[in-house]
């Protein structure tokens, strides 16, 4: 159950709101996409919400978290959205913190402290370049040598990987059959190579080649032998939540600013918004994120209170947001006519992130076949 | 009419060969290879294949002969522009071609035919198109940019935008308001701009895509002289309308639309979930059916248009807007298939990779960089030429009379 009440949540998500309109405006996000450098983040920014608590929203108390549930770090993810952040959230806090928080031994989960405070970087390097969205496909290898580790492969395009101190790296112990183990990896080992590029919002990942990496045997994650594909699953579950409250954070935002341009543009003599055709289809696109932020909300109640049928209702919440954000996206470029296809507004970043979202850790189809086949 | 009757031409099997040899002799490796990867085409490279193009008599095929054309069937065009994107050459720049040429020869007198054809079939000019105005986007027609007549010259104030290539561009047809009195229709005059003449300022605009083709173009007290008048005072609307029409059609590239369809495929054989080829996916082959459905659709109609143009002269106002709403809501669709798998490989933009040359690695499929540039760059398809709203309500007015 969350350690925060109906109060502390509304302070949370004002103090985030607060940030966004006096300090992370579009401005700045401009200012900090346009550095060409490796991060395409702000390192500044990220010890800022270290300070106010952000980072450890959802960590526990004993790294000196708020001992938030994944509804009070959503809340961040939304904000994440509302303003474009363009910190690692999704890899170091959701992904990262959250396989340590879930596997890691007493010793391992002191990283998380480091994580609290801004100090520590992480990224979660589990899909491989033919995984595509399978959850399973596992093909780099850890072979056990002496104490430790040595291992083998290539993951696909990580988001904020080259940023990272750790990597998280999912990998099959002894061979090809082996059972699935994480490990952490200094980003700087020796036989890490990172290919790194920008993706489709921007933000910069990287591709990653492990050759011959040698880790000791306090790198795997946790203290159990068995397969971590099941806790795998579930984490990649927390990742399609977070991202989809990232996206109505977005679509929200971009919705209201789509309001905004039919009130203030005039075309053949009155606002854009006198127009009925208009005002049906930003009806429809306020439907769409209500429809979306419910079911986000649905889940995370679900998840939160460790319904048995959790990760259906998080499956539910990534079909219909990834539905809502792309009609919303798209619809706000279209009702910005030629201004929504400018760099320099930010109708268009709100349409690429909102596409990141939608495809991250699986897309709506993808979602839909899964439910499909589980009957 | 249910069926109409389309007489089969059987030379045009033939036209189409005599297309693909010349394109697979003349169209250059390099420029070949950069537009299938979708990397930007410079300048000089675009000038030198649309030379070779002009210098066949090809670029302005449809042309009456009278003006220096070929006078091709329209179906002899769409053969044309299919073979054209189908060989990976760039697309033929309409704004001269397709666009000023026709209106010139149409409206223009003597002296102006005489000055600007020959450029125009042998693409020794570039032309642009000055009509949008920061207020004036979906409703054209109250445009600003004023041109007051001063002796033998018209002096233009004001501003266009979205103005595509007009960093390149050796001159412009422009709407200028010469009266603004009556109707905003009437006083809305055509004037042919030279871009070197002082007082006109060409600014960037960055695309979502990152890149840049659009541009805001600034006048300042430009002297036009009168001569480049085209037709009458006050009936710039008329000679803008004839040529929307024609905009609408040359919107819709199925050329281009069956070679994102031969990506898509490939895409599907590299592109993997749990290690199977989503070309095996029972979701994905669905969606080629429908995009293939969604394909014939739109040649279909495009047939029937040129049918209809070849009883009656010209396409139908109507025919012409349900092809470019059903053609432009398809290629976004294709576009859209495309990320849903590129997806799979992160959606990586590599802009750089865009650029000739760059020798950087690449992540994924070779050709992602370029499509996603197509996915973002055609956002717009369904608001230029006449956003997909307007042309409904085109239909609406024109055709069912409300």
């Amino acid at each position: 159950m969350s350690a925060f009440t109906s109060e502390e949540r509304q302070l949370l998500d004002d103090s985030l709101q607060d940030y966004i309109r006096s300090k992370y405006t579009f401005e700045h996000f401009r200012e900090l996409t346009a550095a060409d450098e490796v991060d395409g983040f702000g390192r500044a920014e990220w010890s800022e919400y270290a300070e106010l608590g952000w980072l450890g929203t959802s960590l526990p108390e004993s790294a000196d978290g708020a001992g938030g549930g994944l509804t009070e770090l959503c809340i961040v993810m939304a904000a994440c959205g509302r303003g474009l952040l363009l910190e690692p959230f999704l890899s170091t806090i959701v992904m990262g913190a959250g396989a340590i928080e879930k596997v890691g031994t007493g010793e391992q989960q002191k990283i998380l402290s480091e994580v609290a405070v801004g100090k520590r970087l992480l990224a979660f390097a589990h899909v491989e370049p033919d995984a595509g969205y399978a959850r399973d496909y596992v093909r780099t290898v850890a072979r056990p040598e002496g104490e430790g580790f040595v291992l083998d492969g290539e993951k696909g395009f990580t988001l904020h990987a080259q940023s990272a101190d750790t990597l998280i790296v999912s990998a099959r112990v002894g061979g090809d059959a082996g059972p699935v183990a994480l490990f952490l990896v200094p980003a700087n080992a020796e036989g890490v190579h990172f290919r790194p590029g920008p993706a489709f919002d921007g933000r910069r990942g990287a591709e990653i080649s492990l050759s011959g990496v040698k880790v000791g045997g306090d790198a795997k994650l946790g203290a159990s032998d068995a397969d971590q594909t099941e806790v795998i699953s579930g984490l990649i579950d927390r990742g399609v939540i977070a991202a989809s409250a990232e996206a109505v954070g977005a679509m929200t935002t971009v919705a209201e600013m789509t309001l905004e341009y039919l009130k203030s543009r005039e075309q053949f003599g009155q606002p854009l918004a006198k127009f009925q055709v208009l005002q049906h289809r930003i009806v429809e696109m306020n439907l769409a994120c209500e429809e979306a932020r419910v079911l986000v909300h649905a889940a995370l109640e679900a998840v939160d209170t460790g319904s048995p049928v959790a990760q259906r209702m998080v499956w539910n919440a990534k079909v219909q947001t990834a539905k809502s954000a792309r009609l919303v996206g798209g619809q706000a470029i279209q009702l910005h006519g030629g201004m929504g296809m400018t760099d320099e507004l930010a109708i268009g970043h709100y349409y690429k992130r909102l596409t990141m979202c939608e495809t991250m850790y699986g897309d709506g189809d993808w979602y839909l076949s899964q439910i499909t086949a589980k009957g | 009419m249910f069926i109409r009757t389309v007489e089969r031409d059987a030379t045009l099997e033939a036209f189409r060969t005599e297309v693909r040899e010349f394109c697979e002799r003349e169209l250059p490796t390099k420029t070949r290879e950069n537009q299938e990867l979708g990397r930007h085409i410079e300048k000089q490279d675009y000038d030198a294949w649309l030379k070779i193009l002009g210098a066949k008599g090809w670029l302005t095929g449809k042309w009456p002969k009278e003006h220096g054309g070929l006078g091709w069937s329209p179906e002899q065009h769409v053969i044309f522009t299919e073979e054209i994107g189908r060989a990976g050459a760039p697309p033929i720049v309409p704004f001269g071609v397709t666009m000023v040429g026709p209106v010139i020869y149409t409206f223009g007198t003597d002296e102006q035919k005489a000055q600007y054809l020959e450029g125009i079939r042998k693409s020794n000019a570039w032309w642009c198109q000055g009509y949008s105005e920061p207020g004036a986007g979906s409703d054209l027609a109250s445009l600003k940019t004023s041109a007051v007549r001063d002796g033998d010259d018209y002096v233009v104030n004001g501003q266009k935008i979205w103005t595509s290539y007009a960093h390149w561009a050796d001159m412009m047809f422009c709407l200028v308001r010469t009266d603004s009195s009556g109707k905003k229709q009437q006083g809305i005059s055509f004037l042919l701009i030279d871009m070197k003449t002082p007082g006109v300022t060409v600014r960037p605009i960055i695309a979502i895509t990152k890149g840049h083709h659009l541009n805001e173009v600034f006048f300042d007290d430009v002297r036009v002289p009168a001569k480049n008048l085209v037709g009458e005072e006050g009936k710039g609307w008329t000679y803008a309308k004839f040529l929307l029409a024609n905009e609408r059609v040359g919107n819709v590239e199925t050329g281009k639309f069956e070679r994102y369809m031969d990506q898509l495929r490939v895409l599907l054989e590299v592109t993997k979930d749990g290690g199977k080829p989503l070309s095996e996916n029972p979701s994905f082959q669905r969606k080629v059916a429908e995009l293939e459905v969604g394909l014939e659709t739109v040649k279909a109609l495009m047939a029937d248009q040129l049918a209809v143009a070849r009883a009656e002269g010209a396409p139908s106002m109507i025919g012409a807007s349900a092809l470019k709403i059903r053609g432009t809501a398809l290629q976004q669709e294709i576009l859209q298939v495309i990320v849903d798998v590129l997806g799979r490989h992160g959606l990586v933009y590599q802009t750089d990779a865009l650029v000739e040359g760059w020798n950087g690695e690449v992540i994924g499929p070779e050709d992602s960089a370029g499509l996603i540039y197509e996915h973002l760059y055609r956002r717009a398809a369904t608001i230029y030429g006449g956003s997909t709203e307007v042309q409904k309500n085109i239909i609406a007015k024109g055709a069912l009379d409300l």
